[in-house]
């Protein structure tokens, strides 16, 4: 193994990703349920929401040292992290009340579920969600852009960038979710969603291009070097063959076909898109602003995976 | 080790231990409880370390009870290097040893035994105590490549040689080849300091060195030249009237002779010879000339540049004299032996060897200056004024490698025995070819180490000693200095391991030498050598507990009132010593050991200058590659490299690359820096694996990158007066290591 | 009450790297952590004419510490005499604190999953000691005191010529000047 960057890796750029698209799932359902109408969305997606939210949590949990203590997040409210593990807390539980009030009392075999009238309740959830589900959104670009020190992450071109991501996995999750379990109110969004998720893709792909331009031209030295790592460094490989090619230029071109077959294979590759460039932001955080002399010093420490250390042991 | 561990607890003693680690012995504190050492911190009340300790300093512990430590006595019962062992009882194997080398004795004479050591890490006059009751003249170290044959000159040229610097004092101190920011931590503190007061530091050196860093001028000569720079320092200091004139003229011999010599070494002369330019040459004779009292630190470098060597020592110690800086406040000191303290040399029992015993000396009829017949000379000359003489080990030995070559050849006669301590020659000595082909070929050979080691995984018998913290320590410059250092062991040592005065002493009982042994501890032998020093105290752990040094008061100028130990009581730039050896008496210019001007073939092949260099942190010659924390921070070999020179040869930093001379090659990895000349490179010295394989034929890797591959040891290369080998100034050539070529890296 | 501070003069640094020894063995750190690596710069220029000089690091004790502001557990503390300490049963190993360190001075041990650094030796000063690495240092490079008193070394060093402080421009305002 080598493990010569100390700091996150994949699983946290996994939870970020989860994480990202329930949040953005629940902006989806709280302006449809508020705006548009009830019932126009998917139950699956509603509760797909906050269920991969839990899936992110899960991925950080065990991205942690000591995942049994991981209780102990909630504790300094001075602390973005704990700040976020509350509110992401709140939008699970808020996020799955909403969605039982979708749910077919059927199922169940009852005639009704009691809580399913207080419409009163269903819409406060909904706006709880839409709120609580943008923070979420947003928040991995909000913990990010506060690193001084990681000239990729530093600044607020981060914030938009997440949201961006959040919201279009979050719409091609909702009409993923819409395939597999039709809306129960007609007419549903979901002819929409295409189209939506193709105009996000491509505000994203234009942003993705200016923050990169921005960094490579505006910042510091240091800056400039995290951003040269994406035009022609360790990152360019994967952000041009993965994410541009395959998460953004080929889902916009299927997203605008009529073929639902189509648009499903784009939404699916817009969900690895997502994953993708979650991880090499993630990635491109192992630089920090060196220090004098540090990146020499650190290049020639052992990796791990050196016979000496493995030898003498008593 | 000290986290979680209370020093305040009931029970704890602390004893006044020293570092041996290398042989500056730096003062250490030690924390003991139930003979365990539980922590240990630098004395902060010890005159040269100060509290401070290096990184071998700390890691002290980590060496004492270290996995791979050997433990036991252990007997080969396989092949030679195959790894099979028996673990037996020491007196089994000192009886056994006895019988062995008797029979050699017997059979062969005496000095077909013979022992091997490596740097002032033992009791050595113990060795030599030994050797001269047991009859065999070849001892011998690799202390040619350091200080040993530049004692000798200079004792030569004025009687003793200044290795006490009287720094404090001083406005210009020359480092010809030294670094102590990597080699000597408590000395350049004090050079840190006295700079910061306005003492100039000189320092020549090819190297951008840690030292370099940090001097108000670099002099970065060709590797080995030396000799053209002191030569055209002599001719600018006499010719620019920059020399002590008093001193010369009441003090010096020769110096006419002198300066017709040097009247063709002009700095335009020299130039071309050190790739320094003739301004450079003369800044740094002018700095030191005009800036008294100044010193000249010695450094290993010149030990080890081979052919010009002895010349270069001596046109370095006319340098001192003429320029008046000896034995004067602020100069270079010649403390002379101690007269107070019984010294290594009335330890060692020379007069129990033979003169017809001293004439089988090995290299002593070629090399004469640091065997019998040199010493001899040198050693009368001493008595006469200071009453005492040189240490006789390490200042009068056999040729190492013609010792090898003996074994090899059985010329001039058969050497059958070898007895290694403290040393691990394939890794330590010049020209590892030969040296490997000598250990293999040794009838017999026993090894007293810390570690296995590749030249012990050779050997027939691997005895295991007392290292840091489990044995006393007495330092006084090999024997040399008129004060001492004295620590005391903090535990006695772990398992069966022994101080290797024991195995001089068991040994020598077991071969017929009782009644010579009156010590029956190393601290019964140094309460005998303080003893006459007159401490109001009944054992030496006492002396350490209440004194722990012995600074005789200073006297500047004793030449005045007893001369010097030479000839004619003066100083003799042209020197009758060196002339009834038949050296030259006054320092003929020679060229590097292979250069360009004297060998434009080899030079077509080899284009670059090989420096082998230095001591460099966190290791000390081949030891400490196991010791993990300190592995931890450099676990590769680097060589250095010109980034223009690696870029005509498309090597990249951190590739690995060969270093080839005509002896062989190694592997190390490039470190591309400005600090060297674009035609240099320097390797790293010592290195072996031992995390791999120490059995045949793998040898811990000690092949790979192991810079003694390289050096030369031949004849025609040695320094003619000493024998030194060279390590430095010799030709090579670089190029990339193929992708085919480098399994097993790590 | 005492605001603790170190001093490290550039100018005496050799780059020996004793101080990350002893700080390894002292404080029983697995082999692969470092609590206070020395970096080199240079040689600089072409040869001959070079500059190098050494910058030992170790945790700055930032007044103002991104690494404390980030912990969600509050295991990242800081006590009155501004030494920045971990509270190891508390730290979850989120690594909020290593990645929001400019100073790259924390460091996960991998078998405890926990975030480690440098704590001033802080059990030493409670009994009247100072750090390890100022103690094992030949060169006397690091100079360690009390910035409150303005008789100490340090004082009078921190508010001399030549002192500066690492990312200055961040506002953390560390508590470890260098004298260059």
């Amino acid at each position: 193994m080598k493990n010569k960057h100390e700091g996150w890796g994949w699983m946290l750029a996994v939870d970020f990703f989860f994480a990202g698209m329930g949040g953005g799932m629940l902006v989806i359902a709280g302006i449809v349920e508020l705006f548009i109408g009830e019932g126009r969305i998917s139950l699956v997606g509603n509760l797909l929401g906050p269920v991969f939210m839990c899936i992110g949590c899960i991925f950080l949990v065990f991205e942690l040292g000591r995942p049994f203590q991981s209780w102990r997040v909630f504790m300094n409210p001075k602390a973005i992290l704990t700040v976020g593990a509350w509110i992401m807390s709140i939008a699970i539980v808020v996020g799955l009340a909403y969605a039982s009030f979708g749910l077919n009392p059927a199922w169940f075999g009852m005639e009704k579920l009691f809580w399913q009238d207080w419409n009163g309740v269903r819409k406060v959830l909904s706006v709880v969600c839409l709120v609580t589900g943008l923070v979420v959104a947003t928040y991995p670009g909000v913990l990010l852009s506060r690193h001084k020190c990681r000239p990729f992450w530093v600044g607020p071109g981060m914030i938009t960038l997440f949201l961006l991501s959040s919201l279009v996995t979050g719409v091609a999750a909702q009409f993923l979710s819409g395939l597999v379990l039709p809306p129960v109110a007609v007419p549903g969004v979901m002819q929409a969603l295409p189209a939506l998720a193709g105009g996000l893709l491509f505000f994203q792909l234009i942003i993705w291009i200016g923050y990169i331009w921005v960094k490579r031209t505006g910042g510091t030295e240091a800056e400039a070097a995290s951003a040269q790592r994406w035009i022609d460094g360790d990152i360019s490989a994967s952000f041009k063959s993965i994410v541009l090619l395959l998460g953004t230029l080929v889902p916009l071109i299927l997203l605008l076909q009529s073929s639902l077959v189509a648009q499903a294979v784009g939404a699916l590759l817009v969900l690895v898109g997502g994953v993708s460039i979650r991880c090499l932001v993630v990635r491109a955080g192992s630089d920090r602003t060196w220090l004098p002399g540090e990146q020499k010093y650190k290049n020639r420490l052992p990796f791990g995976d050196e016979a000496f250390l493995k030898a003498w042991n008593k | 080790m000290s986290k979680n561990i209370d020093l305040e607890q009931e029970g704890i003693e602390v004893k006044k231990s020293a570092c041996y680690f290398c042989h500056q012995n730096c003062g250490v504190l030690a924390y003991v409880k139930d003979g365990k050492v539980l922590d240990i911190e630098g004395d902060p009340e010890f005159p040269t370390n100060q509290g401070g300790l290096c990184c071998r300093g700390n890691i002290a512990l980590d060496h004492l009870d270290h996995p791979a430590r050997i433990n036991y006595p252990l007997k080969r019962v396989g092949k030679r290097g195959e790894g099979k062992w028996e673990q037996i009882p020491w007196d089994q194997a000192i009886q056994e040893i006895g019988v062995k080398i008797s029979k050699i004795r017997d059979e062969f004479g005496a000095e077909a035994v013979a022992t091997a050591g490596g740097t002032q890490r033992t009791d050595d006059w113990a060795r030599r105590r030994f050797m001269n009751q047991f009859g065999s003249p070849n001892g011998f170290h690799n202390s040619h490549l350091c200080w040993i044959p530049t004692f000798m000159v200079e004792t030569a040229i004025y009687g003793w040689c200044p290795f006490e610097l009287d720094m404090g004092n001083s406005r210009c101190l020359v480092l010809w080849g030294q670094n102590p920011g990597a080699a000597g931590m408590p000395e350049m503190h004090h050079i840190s300091a006295l700079q910061a007061k306005g003492m100039k530091v000189i320092v020549i050196d090819p190297r951008f060195s840690e030292t370099a860093a940090k001097a108000d001028l670099w002099l970065p000569l060709r590797p080995g030249s030396d000799l053209a720079l002191a030569l055209a320092w002599i001719n600018v200091i006499i010719y620019d009237g920059l020399f002590d004139q008093e001193f010369v003229a009441n003090s010096c011999e020769g110096f006419g002779e002198l300066a017709d010599h040097v009247e063709e070494f002009t700095p335009e002369w020299a130039a071309p010879l050190t790739w320094l330019t003739p301004e450079q040459i003369r800044e740094g004779a002018y700095m030191y000339a005009m800036n008294k009292p100044g010193n000249i630190q010695w450094g290993t470098s010149v030990d080890q540049i081979g052919k010009p060597a002895g010349s270069t020592m001596h046109a370095r110690a006319i340098l001192r004299a003429i320029t008046g800086n000896l034995d004067v406040p602020g100069a270079d000191l010649l403390t002379g032996p101690s007269p107070d303290f019984i010294t290594d040399e009335e330890m060692e029992a020379n007069d129990q060897l033979s003169e017809l015993q001293k004439t089988k000396q090995i290299g002593s009829e070629r090399f004469k200056l640091v065997t019998w017949p040199g010493y001899s000379r040198i050693a009368e000359e001493t008595r006469k004024v200071w009453g005492k003489a040189p240490t006789a080990e390490w200042m009068c030995e056999a040729h190492p490698p013609s010792v090898f070559r003996a074994i090899l050849t059985e010329k001039p006669y058969p050497v059958k025995a070898l007895l290694v301590n403290a040393t691990n020659p394939i890794n330590s000595y010049g020209e590892t070819k030969l040296v490997m082909e000598a250990l293999q070929a040794v009838d017999f050979m026993v090894t007293c180490d810390y570690w296995m080691t590749p030249t012990a995984s050779l050997s027939d018998y691997v005895l295991p000693v007392a290292g840091a913290l489990e044995r006393p320590t007495i330092t006084s410059t090999y024997g040399c200095s008129d004060f001492l250092l004295a620590s005391q062991r903090a535990i006695q040592p772990m398992y069966e391991r022994r101080n290797d005065y024991n195995f001089w002493r068991d040994l020598g009982m077991a071969v017929g030498q009782k009644d010579q042994w009156p010590w029956e501890t190393v601290e019964d032998a140094y309460y005998h050598r303080i003893a006459p020093l007159g401490y109001d105290v009944s054992s030496y752990d006492e002396f350490v507990d209440r004194y722990r040094f012995h600074f005789p008061e200073r006297e500047y100028s004793k030449y005045e009132r007893q001369g010097f130990a030479t000839p004619s009581g003066k100083v003799e730039l042209y020197s009758t010593v060196l002339k009834d050896l038949g050296y030259p008496p006054l320092p003929p210019y020679i060229g590097p050991t292979e250069n360009e001007v004297d060998h434009p073939v080899l030079a077509k092949e080899f284009p670059l200058v090989l420096t082998t260099g230095g001591g460099f942190m966190p290791y000390h010659h081949s030891e400490h590659f196991q010791i993990k924390d300190l592995r931890f921070l450099k676990h590769e070999p680097y060589m250095d490299i010109n980034p223009a020179t690696a870029a005509e040869l498309s090597i990249e930093e951190g590739d690995w690359v060969w270093i080839e001379t005509k002896r062989g090659r190694i592997k190390q990895k490039a470190n591309l820096t400005q600090g060297i000349h674009p035609r240099v490179v320097y390797t790293q010295r010592g290195w072996w694996y031992p995390e791999r394989e120490i059995n045949m034929p793998e040898l811990g890797g000690c092949l790979e990158s192991n810079a003694n591959i390289l050096t030369s040891s031949a004849d025609e290369d040695c320094d003619p007066y000493s024998g030194a080998w060279a390590n430095r100034g010799l030709l090579c050539k670089v190029y990339k290591v193929e992708a085919s070529d480098l399994k097993g890296e790590n | 009450m005492a605001r603790y501070a170190m001093v490290i003069d550039t100018r005496r640094c050799i780059g020996c790297h004793s101080c990350t020894v002893a700080c390894k063995v002292h404080n029983e750190l697995p082999v692969d952590m470092i609590y206070n690596s020395v970096t080199t710069v240079g040689p600089t220029g072409i040869y001959p004419d070079l500059h190098m000089y050494n910058v030992p690091t170790l945790c700055m004790h930032c007044a103002n510490a991104p690494c404390v502001d980030a912990c969600p557990t509050g295991a990242s503390q800081k006590r009155e005499d501004g030494v920045v300490f971990i509270e190891d049963k508390k730290c979850v190993g989120c690594q909020a604190c290593i990645m929001a360190c400019p100073y790259g001075a924390r460091v996960q041990n991998h078998a405890t999953g926990a975030a480690q650094k440098c704590d001033f030796c802080k059990d030493r000063l409670d009994v009247g000691k100072k750090p390890h690495c100022v103690n094992t240092c030949h060169q006397k490079a690091r100079i360690f005191g009390d910035l409150d008193d303005e008789t100490s070394e340090v004082y009078k060093l921190v508010h001399g010529e030549n002192s500066a402080r690492l990312l200055g421009e961040l506002n953390t305002e560390p508590y470890v000047f260098y004298i260059y």
